[in-house]
This record gives structure tokens, sequence and C-alpha cells, in this order.
């Protein structure tokens, strides 16, 4: 361990050399600052491991049965298990997916479950990524440069090797595969992940590509390469988002996308990995509904609980929201990365009668929900002090043949001691996680 | 672009498609069944021209598809996304305003609560080909009291939805039109009946259907883009002939 601490600032330095960077744009303007890296990794014992493996599978699985439920029978509206409005009025419920099975029926092939930990030692979900999730990237080259500088380190502390990753994500994407190459789409060198793109495409033997050099004919998808030669394309994981996928199907302006992919993929010619119309199921209002929907799909207890959440929706919850207000945090639902955030107690008086107001015009807009006391992690501050952050667990579920829990995650902390908010794109950074062999 | 096709109200024959372009193209379905035509041409070209021609006879019915809610596959989607608000009919504070002038509680049949909208529409809106933009919100459309056919309907439309009538935006060609139209299928009585708000009229044998959807965007006459820096126009040009009076 203590070697690894003592190489912290040349293992950052490498990964700023490597480009492990993180692109944001702010008042339109790109800006790429490091990610920076944390020596002492956060640890997960493997009973420990064990349990929340089986949760995410649970909870993976779970949420692949809605996704085909909705764009289909609908069955879990119909038994009104869930209220219509919270399906179809939602931004993610896209209605040019109705009716379109995915190849082998899996819709989140890649899903990124976010989870804290509690002073108690309890976890909790806090949301579900099942769009474009990034993150997987990051621990695991930190993962290849630290046993560079200690390899005796995770022998010895029986860690388990998270090398495998881009193995898991081939395997899903071979399976899914219609006939052709697997290629990952990315929009290019200024999307913030872009480093993730292009080391996922080397890890897993993909060809790495953009919207132009993909075209669609005849209901099928190739890849032109450079001698001006097609390649059928039989999976595509697509680092774009819905919108901008397809511009004939979704926003008409999108220039990174590829004109009529959409039309390949209806017609089970090509995977697309996430399937497009899986923010219907991540939704902030829809999470409410996760451990339901457990017990709806599978007739099982969910093993993982939501944080306790409120649907302002309900007169009974708006009333808790109301009687509350001050030791809740408020969410947004169609705001991601850490943005529409809103912790009760911080708003001043007149901001929270204006909030609230808001909030008794649009409560289907919002949820509500009690903040959690976080278990903090240890990190090294500018003078190599160990000082306690905030910190959360992206964890990698993969769903090809079986739902597979990737032993690693994406653990990120608050730099800012007073924050909750770890994301990225808010300037947070990010520590290795081990899973251990014992 | 999208093709008539046969439904209840109309039958369509001796389609003929033609673009003089040596290109592939295929026909698919969109998520509404509407047939859609689409392909790519990789040659640089400096203009692309497509034609469609053909007999359509219609009239055969007032209203389409009644869909039992057991027998169709997705259920709430026949009716219920056509229920929700768009962004392009989302109503503001102009269109509210119309929706509680109009009392439609006074009426109980959703028949009825149409008629009422399409009229009202019909006479506070103004034709004017140059006040509105491509994808025009309603709720601008009304505030600047004029519009082209897709206002008409994307106000109207809202009104229905603020009424709980599961309403369609249709586009189209009707008699003696030099353009493409678009009107409004309202579903009243478990049927879709189609309302005109343009010219304030119940739609007939005048009219021919090529697609619908819940909004514009979903139905744009001709879509596409290109890689260049040149600048584009598009021209269309609708030609409606009567062929033969009915019996």
């Amino acid at each position: 361990m203590n070697d690894l601490i003592r190489n912290a600032e040349t293992i950052n330095k490498l990964l700023s050399r490597y480009g492990v960077k993180f692109g944001i744009y702010k008042n339109g303007e790109f800006r790429e600052q490091l990610f920076p890296f944390d020596p002492i990794p956060r640890i997960i014992g493997n009973d420990e491991f064990s349990y929340l493996e089986k949760g995410l599978r649970q909870r993976v699985d779970a949420l692949n049965c809605f996704l085909s439920d909705i764009y289909g029978k609908k069955q879990i509206v119909k038994d009104r298990v869930i209220p219509e409005e919270f399906i179809f009025s939602a931004k993610g419920f896209l209605v040019p997916c109705d009716g379109v099975t995915p190849p082998k029926g899996i819709y989140s092939h890649i899903s990124g479950i976010d989870l804290v930990q509690s002073k108690d030692n309890n976890w909790y979900v806090l949301e579900d990524n099942l769009r474009v999730p990034s993150g997987a990237s990051y621990p695991m080259i930190a993962r290849e440069l630290q046993r560079r500088s200690a390899p005796d380190a995770f022998t010895k502390n029986d860690v388990i090797d998270n090398r495998n990753y881009a193995d898991l994500l081939k395997e899903v994407m071979d399976h899914v595969n219609t006939g052709g190459i697997n290629v990952i789409l990315s929009p290019g060198r200024y999307n913030a992940a872009f480093f993730e793109h292009s080391y996922l495409a080397e890890k897993t033997g993909a060809v790495l590509t953009t919207g132009k050099d993909i075209v669609c004919e005849n209901d099928n998808l190739y890849y032109i390469d450079y001698n001006g030669k097609k390649q059928r394309v039989g999976a595509v994981y697509r680092r774009i988002s819905d919108e901008y996928l397809d511009p004939m199907t979704f926003y008409e302006e999108s220039v990174i996308g590829i004109p009529h992919i959409f039309e390949a993929y209806r017609k089970g010619n090509a995977a697309l990995l996430n399937a497009p119309g899986n923010g219907v199921a991540d939704d902030k209002g829809i999470y409410y509904f996760v451990p339901k929907m457990i017990k709806y799909y599978l007739g099982e207890e969910a093993i993982l609980m939501n944080a306790p959440t409120y649907l302002p929706y309900y007169e009974k919850d708006m009333q808790y929201v109301l009687d509350n207000f001050d030791k809740l945090v408020i969410k947004d639902v169609a705001e991601a990365g850490g943005y529409g955030v809103v912790f009760g107690s911080s708003l001043t008086a007149e901001k929270k009668s204006e909030f609230i107001a808001l909030l008794k015009a649009e409560p289907r807009r919002f949820i509500a929900q009690e903040v959690i006391d976080f278990y903090d992690l240890d990190i090294l501050d500018e003078n190599g002090t160990k000082v306690p952050r905030k910190a959360d667990l992206r964890a990698f579920v993969l769903t090809g043949r079986t739902t597979k829990v990737w032993a690693s995650g994406l653990t990120r902390f608050s730099r800012n001691p007073d924050s909750f908010i770890v994301n990225s794109s808010q300037g947070g950074g990010f520590k290795d996680t081990w899973v251990l062999s014992r | 672009m999208f093709i008539p096709q046969d439904n209840e109200r109309q039958k369509i024959t001796e389609l003929k498609i033609s673009s003089g372009y040596d290109t592939c193209f295929s026909i698919t379905d969109d998520v509404f069944h509407n047939k859609k035509l689409y392909g790519r041409i990789e040659k640089p070209h400096d203009k692309f021209e497509i034609s469609i021609s053909g007999c359509a006879d219609t009239g055969l019915n007032v209203f389409e598809e009644f869909i039992s809610s057991e027998s169709y596959p997705y259920c709430p989607f026949s009716t219920t996304v056509f229920g929700v608000q768009t962004r392009l009919t989302m109503p503001g504070i102009n269109i509210w305003k119309l929706h509680k002038s109009l009392c439609l509680n006074e009426i109980t049949e959703p028949y009825d609560k149409t008629m009422k909208i399409m009229k009202t529409v019909a006479e506070v809106l103004k034709y004017d080909a140059g006040a509105t933009g491509v994808h025009e919100a309603a709720e601008n459309a009304l505030s600047l009291k004029s519009g082209v056919c897709q206002d008409f309907a994307h106000i109207m439309i809202s009104l229905l939805r603020m009424a709980n009538i599961p309403a369609r935006y249709v586009v189209g060609m009707m008699l003696g039109e030099g353009a493409s139209h678009a009107w409004v299928e309202a579903f009243c009585r478990g049927y879709w009946y189609g309302f005109d708000p343009t010219n304030n009229k119940l739609v007939n044998d005048e009219y021919i259907k090529v697609s619908y959807g819940r909004d514009s965007s979903d139905c744009p006459v001709i879509k596409g883009n290109f890689y260049g820096n040149g600048m584009q126009t598009q021209k269309e040009e609708v030609n409606v002939e009567e062929i033969h009076a009915k019996e």
C-alpha cells in the first residue's frame, strides 16, 4: 500500500501523458481537465461483493424486463404498477422504438449503477445509468499503471484482477452481433470521454469510428475502411446519445450520427449497445419504481435498497416533502451529471418559496430523497495528509448471455469537503476499486 | 419521404416513383406504419429531385381504424401517445386562455367538442404563408394569430389534447392545392375522424392522406442532409386532379 501512495504523483503524471482526461464544456468553451487519481483504493471484501453482485444482477435483469415490456406489451402499465404518465410523457420514452425488439432481446448491455455506502454500512442505489454510462476505462488504466509501480501490492492483498473488463465487453458485443465487425462509435476527439472510447476500442479489438465512416444501405450497416472497402457491421457500441444517433429518426440537426442507422437496427440487421430508448428506465422518476419492478417481473424482493425516495406526484408524498423540505434533497428528473440537485437546507427563504411554487406546479418533474449519511473514504490532500471525503461507486454490469458484474468499478469522490456531488463533470476525482478474493 | 398508402378511407393504385439517379432506395415502415422511402447518393451532386405519381380512390369511409383496446398489440400506445403534448403542441399562456374560453365541459360528446375546437381555431387564426417557421410551436403561432395549415393543425391538436381527446397530425394532399396540406385526426367514439381546421371542414373525398404522427416533426414531407458546405433550397410541387366523379 505504501508503494502505491509513494507513486501517486508519478501515476497522475502518466495518466496525464496517456491522455486520461475529462473534457468539459463550460460557457460554450471546451476545456480538458485531468481526472485526479487518488492512490488509496476503495476495498470491498469478498462477501460484501457477492451481496452487491447478486443485488446488481437482479436489478439489471428487472430493468431489462421493464424495457422489453414498455416497448412491447406494456403489461406493467396495464396492471397499474406504474402510472401511464411516468412512461409516455417521459423524455426518455422514444416513440420510434415502440415494437422494436433488439438482437437477442437485450436492451441494457452495459449498465452503470451508482451506489453509496452509508455510515451504518448499508449500500443504497442512487441512480441507474442505462444509456451511455462511462468510466470503466479509468480504473482499468489506473490499475495497469499501478501494477507497474507496485506489482506485489495486488497479489499480496488478494485483489481480483480487473483487467477482464474488455473481455466481458467483447463477449457481450459478440453475443449480440448480427454478422460483421464490432465498432465503437464515438462523437470524436472533442467528446468528454474520448479517451475511454479509444482505450476500449484498443482493448476489445473493435474498430474505433465516427459517424462519417459508416453508411446504411438496404437496411444494412457498412464500415468504410481506409481503402474505401465496405465491411458489414454487426454490433455498434455507440457512445453517442439517442438524440444524436440518427438525424433521420431523432434530432435532425445532428452531424455526429449515422443517417438511417435506426432502420438497420429496427430490421434486426445490427445491434446497438445500448439500445435506443433506454432513457425511459433510468429516469429519476422511474427509479422510484425499480423495487416494484423487481417484484413484478422476477417475483423477488429487491436485494439492494433505493435511497428513501418520495414522488411529489403522489399527494401523500408531496405533503411529506413540504413538511420535511429542509432535510431532503430534491432532484430534477430531467437533469444529469449532478446538475439540478437541490438540498432543501441550502436554500434561502426566498429561493425556497420560489422552489416550492415550482414543485407544486410541476410535481412530475421532481423526486425528493432523504439525505444519506455517507460513509466517507480517506483521500490524500495536497500535503499528503489523509482526509475523509464523500464518495460513491459506479458498478458496471454487463448483460450478454448472462448478466455479470465487473469485479471492480469506478469510485468517485468529491474533492470539496462540504460537497456531496462526486460527478467528474463537477471536478471530482477517482480511486481504484479493489474486490478481494477472500 | 412518405408515400401514400391504402387505408379505410382511400385506395392507392398505379404508384410510380422516379428519381433519375442511379441509386438504391429502400421502403420501410415507421413506428406508426407510415410507408417511408429512403436512400442515399454517394456521388457529388448539386440537386436532388424525386417525383411520385399515382391514383387515389378516396372517400371510401369517413373514419378509420377502429381499434379495440383488446385486439391491438400495443393498446395504450394506439391512443395514449397521441394524448400527450409534444414540444410543438405544448400549451403556453395563449393556448390556455383559448382553452378556457371554449368552456368545453358544457359539451359532453368528444366529437362535438372537436367540432367546436375546429371552428374556433379557424376563426382565431388568419392564414398567412410568411408568418411562421418550418417547425413553429403552436403557442408561438397563436400569439401571432396567423400561420399556415401546420399551425392551424398544431393549435387544434394542443386544444384537443387538453380536452383529453387523443389527436394526431396528418400530412396529405387536397384537391386544388399546389402544396402539401396538413390536418388533424381526433379520436372520438372509438374512431379516428379527420378535421381540417385551415378550411373549417370535415375531411372528405377531396383529401389524400400521406402520413401521420404526433406533430409535424414526425411526418415531414421530405427530409435529408448532405455532407458539404453548399447552401440549399427546397421546392415542392403538388398537383391533384379529379379523374372521374363519384357515381
